[in-house]
C-alpha cells in the first residue's frame, strides 16, 4: 500500500520539471527560506489564497480546513 | 515575510504605457519593467549567468551594488504585479514553473560561488530600487556568504509508514467473528482499540527516531535546521512526516551524510523511511540563522 520509493531526483513528470527537483522540497525552501527583504512589489506569500492553493502539500494545518485544489493529488 | 515593506507599491498600478521608448535603460525608472532579484553574490560575470532563462526573455544579469553582486532580470511590469504574481502563483503549474525557474538560475549562480539566494519573488520596480533595498541588508549578505561559503544543504526527512509491522495486531487467532456471531461487538471494539495502541506506539516511536536522526545530523552538520513537516497527504503522500530538516555541510560531507544516513536507517527498523535530497543551494541557511 502507499508506500513510495524515495524520490529520485530526476524522476519528476519531464514536461514539468526542466530539473528534477522534487517539487515540495522545492517550494519549502523558495517559498519558506532564502533571504527576505522589503521588496516593492509585495506579493501575500503567506496570505490564505496562495497558502491554499499551492501549500495545502506543505501546511497540515490548511490542508485539513480546506479541500485540496488538486484533485489528482498534486503535480508529484 | 515581505509585510515588512515600508510602500506596498506595485507595478500593475501605474500606467504601462507610460514610457514611449523601448524599455532598455536599467538605470533609469521605467515602469514597464520590474527587476526580479534571485541571488547574491561576492561577484558574477554575465558571461557565468548567460546559460539561466530566468522568468522571461530577457537576460539574467549581474547587478553590483555596496561591493557585492545580485543576480537579477528584467520582468514585464504587467505581469508581475502584485495581483498580476499573486494570481499567478495561485495556480499550481505557474508556481512550480516559476519556482524552478528561479531555482534554475540560482542554481548557476552558486556553482560561481558562494550564493545566498533570495525568497521567490523579490521584486523592485528598476535596478535603482533594487540596488538602494540590496545595500541596506549588505550587512546581512556579507553575513550570510560567510556561513555558507563552501558548504551545502541536504535535506532529511523522516517518515512513519502507515503499514509498518504491528499496525494490524488483536486480529483472534481464530479469525473475525461474523457480525451475527456472539461476542463479535466486543471483538470488533479490541480490535480497533489493537489498532489504534499500535497506532500510537508506531508514532511515538517514529517520533523518537526522528529526534535520534535529527541529534545524529545536527552533530555532523556545521548547522541545522528543521522546516515546517509537510502535512498528511502531501503530494499523495501516504506516510507520516515527522521529521523535515536541513543540514548545512561542507561540500566534500556527501559521503559522510550518506552514510550516517545509511546508519541510522539499519538502527530505525520497518516502520520508518530516511530519505534524503540534495546537495542544495544552502537556501535554508541563508537567511537569519
Amino acid at each position: 500500500m502507499g508506500v513510495a520509493d524515495p524520490v529520485p531526483w530526476d524522476a519528476s513528470d519531464p514536461g514539468l520539471a526542466p530539473i528534477g527537483v522534487p517539487l515540495v522540497d522545492l517550494l519549502d525552501r523558495v517559498l519558506a527560506t532564502g533571504v527576505v527583504i522589503s521588496g516593492d512589489v509585495v506579493i501575500a506569500i503567506a496570505e490564505v489564497p496562495l497558502v491554499r492553493l499551492s501549500l495545502h502539500a506543505l501546511l497540515s494545518s490548511v490542508s485539513r480546513r480546506v479541500p485540496a485544489p488538486w484533485t489528482d493529488g498534486g503535480p508529484l | 515575510m515581505t509585510d515588512t515593506a515600508p510602500a506596498p507599491a506595485t507595478a500593475h498600478d501605474r500606467p504601462a504605457a507610460a514610457q514611449d521608448g523601448p524599455a532598455t535603460a536599467h538605470d533609469r525608472p521605467d515602469r514597464t519593467v520590474a527587476t526580479w532579484v534571485f541571488a547574491v553574490g561576492r561577484a558574477y560575470g554575465a558571461e557565468d549567468l548567460a546559460g539561466a532563462a530566468g522568468l522571461s526573455a530577457a537576460p539574467v544579469r549581474p547587478l553590483a551594488f555596496a561591493g557585492l553582486t545580485a543576480v537579477v532580470q528584467d520582468v514585464p511590469a504587467a505581469l508581475f504585479g502584485r495581483e498580476a504574481l499573486t494570481e499567478r502563483l495561485s495556480d499550481p503549474g505557474e508556481l512550480e514553473r516559476c519556482a524552478r525557474a528561479h531555482h534554475a538560475v540560482v542554481t548557476a549562480a552558486a556553482a560561481c560561488g558562494p550564493t545566498v539566494p533570495m525568497a521567490l519573488a523579490t521584486l523592485y520596480l528598476g535596478d535603482e530600487r533594487a540596488r538602494a533595498a540590496l545595500t541596506a541588508d549588505a550587512g546581512r549578505f556579507r553575513t550570510a556568504l560567510e556561513r555558507v561559503g563552501g558548504r551545502v544543504e541536504w535535506g532529511v526527512k523522516v517518515y512513519a509508514r502507515p503499514d509498518a509491522a504491528g499496525a494490524r495486531p488483536g486480529v483472534p487467532a481464530g479469525g473475525v467473528p461474523g457480525p451475527d456471531a456472539p461476542g463479535a461487538g466486543r471483538a470488533y471494539l479490541e480490535r480497533m482499540r489493537g489498532v489504534q495502541r499500535a497506532r500510537e506506539e508506531g508514532r511515538s516511536s517514529a517520533l523518537r527516531t526522528a529526534e535520534e536522526v535529527h541529534a545524529a545530523l545536527s552533530a555532523l552538520a556545521v548547522a541545522a535546521r528543521r522546516l515546517r513537516p509537510h502535512g498528511p497527504g502531501a503530494s499523495g503522500e501516504r506516510r507520516t512526516q515527522v521529521l523535515n530538516a536541513a543540514y548545512l555541510l561542507p561540500e566534500s560531507g556527501a559521503d559522510r551524510i550518506a552514510a550516517a544516513v545509511e546508519e541510522l536507517r539499519g538502527r530505525a527498523g520497518a516502520g520508518v523511511d530516511i530519505e534524503t535530497s540534495g546537495p542544495w543551494v544552502p537556501y535554508s541557511f541563508a537567511g537569519e540563522a
